[in-house]
């Protein structure tokens, strides 16, 4: 290929790489800014944990009873099993019967329910050098100790939020890698998009809605760029950190693997904290009395506040020791504070040491990603910026066709015709299955058996449904028309919407205005007044899509409002 | 309502008002609002002074590293309207666009 100069190059790359990776740009922009508010999306989903959230209750009257309880998980323990355990040893020891090596329960200022999670040890593994955990995890209503029925899902924190960095699609982690080439491709569409785009400072404020769809869509997409440029870019930027020892260097599991063993075990010798277990049997000296030191001397410290973290690890060992992390929520960096005790004694082994300028930026970048802090004003600012980021991706895609749509009609190509069928998908069809997977929610029976996976599958088919419908409806955009499925997906968005609202109210008597004005419970106010926004958008952009009319309004992203 | 909501809602004011006067200092927005020709550079600068002061009013309310991202979103925030504002009703931009801004008028 022969550019006359760079900015025509440039102008190639942002196409061509803005509409492969777009795709997949757009669930993760999406779905990241439901992220946002996955708790409240949870409470909405599970009527049964609408009540405010709760500090981490005491472990010795309670977290230490369910820990005892809690059996490792089925699956993984018929998944990992056979590759821990050393079949020279004899049989396998039965599932019920591992015993517990680590003990962690985790919360924040938005969780009215406590997760909590088990690391079961293989009493005769093959390889000895490894941790050869088994899991086991749940829920529970910190009020009362009792467990979360394990049919119902999280829709926000265990489907929407996992959808944005990993499309849930787990296999060999390829939707991690997907989305990570993804995330950085978004950042060479963000440098190349700064470059072919003449008037960043001139046109900065432009959308002239009178000019043609391409103009107009055009005006549309580097506004939505350009303003939220900085948003953009460090979401980009900061995804890939998190994930950067992953994607780029998973060599400490490879390569590196005795080196990254060798490094564990000398840290544990700097710090003092035991890296293995003795062997030799000790009770567990009161963890509440630990909090209540950890809360002391991070008090002393000028920075009182709640445990969000606390680790057992190597469980009924002499070597045990107790981590209590503290909840960020009153700043970005994601830091925690650590404070160590040794379990059988409650003396402090450790105190996480200040840390360095690098360690500090790191934090901050995955920080302010992560959002544990508590600024209702921020997050919703993050959702704004992720749905200007879904405008900016969805008025590329419209761009796309636009521009091309009545060259390719003249010769007969069908290349148009289908991008735009995946952009429909892509743009309406996403918040079709968000929005169908919450009403579905409301309408499945509670005591449903696997009630979570049914939710998933409708999830799936809502979206094949919307890319089919795209499909069979495309024909008009190869003469060189508009896809009437546009506006039959937006009032469909509108339809469900209205219907979850009304769905939520009928199955849990939890109507606006019990919600907002006489009982106030704002989590799920807020997800109905967002569903509610959804269906006024969809219907306003339905309501421009109007076949007579030929002027392309693009609020159908704009749809993408939760 | 506590100090610091009123800090936010002093920056946010300050800000959408920054990003209209900076709007307003290019000529064709200038021209959506009032005729003739704006002022730019006295614009630009009590634009810019704007944002610098909506930026005092976040670190006011907020610890310093959530202050930054709270001042590039509002930033974001007022930017996106303002453009649409001016897409869909710029007459209403017109009370900022005071008669010492348009070009040729005294200091």
């Amino acid at each position: 290929m022969k550019f006359a100069n760079t900015r025509q190059a440039m102008a190639w790359l942002h196409t061509w790489l803005g509409l492969i990776f777009g795709f997949v740009l757009m669930i993760c922009f999406f779905f990241g800014a439901l992220s946002v508010f996955d708790r409240e999306i949870d409470r909405w989903a599970i009527p049964d944990t609408r009540f405010d959230p709760q500090p981490m209750p005491s472990f010795d009257t309670m977290l230490l009873d369910v820990f005892e309880r809690t059996e490792p998980d089925v699956a993984e323990y018929n998944r990992l099993m056979p590759i821990y355990h050393d079949p020279d040893a004899g049989d396998m020891t039965p599932r019920t019967e591992l015993p517990a090596d680590e003990y962690w329960a985790y919360t924040t200022h938005r969780d009215p329910v406590l997760l909590m999670g088990i690391g079961f040890r293989v009493p005769t593994p093959l390889n000895t050098e490894e941790h050869n955990h088994i899991h086991g995890r749940v829920t529970i209503d910190p009020r009362s100790g009792e467990e979360l029925p394990s049919n119902s899902l999280k829709i926000g924190s265990d489907w929407f939020y996992p959808l944005h960095y990993s499309l849930n699609l787990n296999w060999n982690f390829i939707g991690f890698y997907i989305v990570g080439i993804a995330a950085f491709f978004m950042l060479v569409a963000l440098v190349s998009g700064v470059w072919i785009h003449r008037k960043i400072f001139r046109e900065f404020f432009t959308f002239r809605r009178e000019k043609k769809t391409q103009r107009a869509t055009l005006d549309l997409h580097n506004m939505s760029g350009v303003v939220a440029l900085p948003f953009h870019f460090f979401f980009a930027l900061t995804g890939l950190i998190i994930f950067a020892a992953f994607y780029y260097l998973p060599v400490t599991n490879t390569m590196l693997k005795p080196l990254h063993n060798m490094h564990e075990t000398i840290e544990a010798d700097t710090t003092g904290l035991p890296h293995d277990r003795s062997g030799i049997a000790a009770s567990m000296a009161s963890v509440d009395d630990m909090v209540s030191e950890a809360k002391r001397r991070w008090a002393a410290r000028d920075m009182a506040g709640e445990v969000g973290f606390l680790m057992v690890h190597h469980v009924g060992d002499a070597n045990s020791y107790v981590s209590i992390y503290r909840a960020g929520s009153d700043r970005v960096s994601l830091v925690g504070e650590g404070i160590h005790f040794k379990a059988s004694n409650g003396e402090v082994l450790r105190e996480d040491p200040p840390h360095s300028t690098a360690e500090s930026i790191a934090e901050f970048l995955t920080g302010l990603h992560l959002q544990h802090f508590e600024h209702w004003f921020l997050r919703w600012l993050y959702v704004l910026g992720g749905l200007l980021g879904c405008v900016c991706i969805a008025t590329g895609f419209i761009f796309f066709t636009e521009k091309r749509k009545q060259q390719h009609a003249k010769n007969n190509s069908q290349g148009s015709r289908i991008v735009d069928a995946f952009a429909i998908t892509t743009v309406t069809g996403i918040v079709i299955a968000a929005v169908t997977m919450l009403l579905a929610n409301r309408l499945l029976p509670a005591d449903m058996l696997n009630k979570g996976d049914w939710e998933k599958w409708i999830f799936c088919i809502a979206l094949a449904f919307s890319f089919l419908h795209a499909t069979l409806r495309s024909e008009p955009v190869a003469r060189g028309e508009k896809n009437p499925a546009w506006r039959e997906q937006c009032l469909l968005i509108a339809g469900l919407s209205i219907t979850a609202v009304t769905a939520n109210w009928l199955t849990t008597g939890d109507h606006l205005i019990k919600t907002i004005f006489t009982n106030p419970y704002w989590a799920v106010a807020g997800v109905d007044l967002s569903l509610l926004a959804v269906a006024a958008t969809s219907w306003k952009a339905a309501s421009h899509l109007q076949p007579e009319t030929n002027k392309k309004e693009d609020s159908s992203s704009k749809a993408a409002y939760e | 309502m506590n100090n610091n909501t009123l800090w936010l809602i002093l920056a946010i004011i300050l800000m959408f008002i920054a990003m209209s006067w900076l709007a307003l200092s290019l000529p064709s927005h200038w021209k959506q609002v009032r005729s003739g020709k704006p002022a730019s550079t006295r614009l630009r600068m009590i634009g810019w002074s704007a944002i610098f002061l909506s930026a005092l009013c976040c670190f006011k309310a907020d610890h310093a590293s959530m202050a930054v991202l709270v001042w590039l979103m509002i930033g974001a925030a007022a930017a996106a309207s303002i453009g649409m504002i001016l897409s869909a009703c710029p007459h209403r931009l017109k009370w900022l666009s005071l008669g010492s801004f348009a070009e040729g008028s005294k200091r």
